[in-house]
């Protein structure tokens, strides 16, 4: 290998093998954990203590990140979380009694300290299995005016741990809502936390989807008083649009590529072509009879399914990128819409509007199988979209009156408001990583 | 308040026969004055009317296709305007589907007009999907209005 010539690249990957090393080996005990969790209530039990500090500014950086870590881990819903049992420590010399945990039920014990060094808060985190075994010790330094972003880093840490998969802390959301009276761009943390508005159109904006290397958005608006495709180069802060004859709807962005795939017109049907990121057509993707819509990729950029009416009413098709040719995923129902292909590439969400009217988000095996109904009987929930590591779904829902965003976990259970803001919530794509 | 636009059709039609038999040399026919706060199109901005679809349905019915034909009897009397046709859904079904089955109905009356003799280069489409309700209710009566295209004079 040419590398090995250069003495300060191999000293590099030493130190990095050296600083990686520890971590994998208790990635690999953790496996036990999920095994234990397995056999009882399904979620793995942690028991988190209360972060220690000294002084006024340090327990405050400290309670602080207690609620950050703690509002984490719960929004996983992979976990139960439990306060300190009294005994866990000795009372006369404060050693850590740890087999009182597994006197509760739980799995794994954290505790940590706050303190700063020169005003840079510090954040010592330890965790340990109920046998005394140390599973992680990580320092983390932090910023006064981003206390959060330490404490998420943490969370991810353990819950990659623990899970032995990449947590949904530091992704983030693209939205549409109302709230200036016109309909804007938003994005916000993957818990609803830190709303920005991207879009000040005061027009319509809609749909956004941020590509996979987060370094371009999409959306459709009205700005030029038709529905135009728009794609920003985030990195740059360049925007380029697509205006042609007729509409513009719905974009994706297909993976591993800079290429985005939309509905436009101006050809005669509503047809789906793939668009540079340039703002250039690449190509016309689909030929059928009537309307074609709402694309999405599989994880591979392979495949693509998509909305069409070729055969009647609205049902979802799927379509290899390579050949074109295209065959009919759903059978059910009779107005099939918005898919959305989950990042491990075995499932499809879609929305079906009932007999009663009522729309309700279903999932579906790629080959056809195993449809599931993920909600019901709360009027209408509307375009899912996967969380990046495949484990939640945020959709939303007219179930309180006005259109707002829910999350749910990938099953279907444990739906609950994801923020408040005033006006409607619409559109979310869970498309923003870090 | 659905007998109100029966009524108002009834009154409008001989009343812009009349006015257009009175003003024949004049461009523009000056429709009813502003009587009744009328749940049809304000025929202010064009004295043409929206036509109407089923849920899900960019089909032209009989009676849409009897309106397309005054309509066209408008452009004909007016060979110097232009129009633009707007494609509307109700709220029920997906916005982005919605997106598309707008362009649809704009584009099967445009097509329509053109079969009753307008030029093609005087009409063009666009699709506000559902983002543009004519009436903001939640029921039949309400939707029934939003399915629509909309004539704007250009």
């Amino acid at each position: 290998m040419r590398l090995s010539k250069n003495p300060v690249m191999v000293s590099v990957m030493v130190l990095l093998a050296l600083f990686f090393l520890p971590f994998t080996l208790r990635a690999e005990q953790a496996g036990e954990y999920i095994a234990i969790s397995k056999e009882g209530s399904g979620r793995i039990s942690i028991v988190l203590d209360r972060i220690a500090s000294k002084g006024r500014l340090e327990s405050t950086w400290a309670g602080s990140t207690d609620g950050t870590i703690k509002g984490a881990l719960d929004f996983t819903g992979l976990f139960n979380l439990m306060p300190a049992p009294l005994n866990i420590r000795n009372a006369q010399d404060g050693t850590l009694n740890l087999g009182s945990i597994s006197s509760v039920g739980a799995d794994v014990f954290v505790a940590g300290t706050m303190s700063q060094k020169l005003g840079v808060p510090i954040l010592d985190m330890q965790v340990w299995d109920a046998t005394g075994k140390v599973l992680l010790a990580r320092k983390y330094e932090g910023r006064v005016n981003n206390l959060r972003e330490t404490g998420l880093k943490f969370a991810a840490d353990l819950v990659e741990l623990l899970t032995g998969r990449r947590s949904v802390f530091g992704t983030g959301i693209v939205f549409v809502s109302n709230r200036t009276g016109n309909k804007e761009i938003y994005r916000c943390d993957f818990d609803g936390q830190n709303i920005r508005q991207l879009t000040s159109s005061g027009s319509i904006s809609l749909t956004p989807a941020v590509s996979q290397d987060g370094r371009y958005l999409a959306w459709t608006d009205y700005t030029s008083g038709r529905p135009d495709l728009y794609i920003k180069d985030l990195s740059r802060n360049v925007t380029v649009s697509v205006r042609k004859q007729g509409v513009s709807i719905s974009p994706a962005w297909r993976p591993g590529t800079s290429q985005c795939a939309t509905t436009l017109s101006y050809q005669g049907d509503q047809d789906i072509y793939l668009i540079n990121a340039d703002g250039t057509v690449d190509r016309r993707l689909t030929n059928g009879r009537g309307i074609n819509v709402s694309p999405t990729f599989s994880p591979d950029g392979l495949k693509m399914a998509f909305v069409s009416t070729r055969e009647g009413r609205p049902q979802i098709f799927i379509q290899d990128m390579a050949s074109g040719v295209a065959r009919r995923l759903t059978y059910s129902g009779n107005y099939n819409t918005q898919p959305s292909w989950s990042p491990a590439g075995d499932k499809i969400l879609y929305t079906s509007m009932q007999k009663s009217g009522e729309i309700n988000i279903f999932a579906i095996n790629s080959d056809g199988s195993g449809m599931m109904q993920l909600t019901s009987g709360e009027r209408n929930n509307e375009y899912p979209s996967w969380s990046p590591d495949g484990s939640m779904i945020v959709f939303s829902s007219s179930r309180q009156g006005p259109r707002k965003l829910f999350v749910m976990n990938a099953d279907g259970t444990s739906q609950r408001p994801l923020l408040q803001m005033d006006g409607e919530q619409q559109q979310p794509s869970w498309s923003l990583k870090n | 308040m659905s007998y109100i636009r029966p009524l108002t059709r009834a009154l409008y039609v001989p009343a812009v026969l009349f006015l257009g038999a009175c003003c024949c040399n004049k461009s523009v026919v000056k429709p009813t004055p502003k009587a009744a706060p009328a749940p049809a199109p304000a025929p202010v901005v064009a004295p043409m009317s929206d036509i109407f679809f089923d849920f899900d349905r960019s089909i032209i019915t009989p009676s849409s296709q009897d309106q397309l034909r005054k309509n066209a009897d408008w452009m004909a009397a007016n060979s110097g305007k232009n129009v633009t046709l707007e494609g509307h859904c109700d709220e029920r079904g997906t916005s982005e589907y919605n997106m598309a089955l707008g362009e649809r109905r704009a584009q099967a009356a445009k097509e329509s007009m053109m079969s009753f003799g307008v030029d093609n280069a005087r009409m063009s489409t666009i699709s506000f999907g559902e983002e543009k309700p004519f009436d903001s209710g939640h029921d039949e009566a309400a939707w029934a209005k939003n399915r629509r295209v909309h004539f704007v004079e250009k």
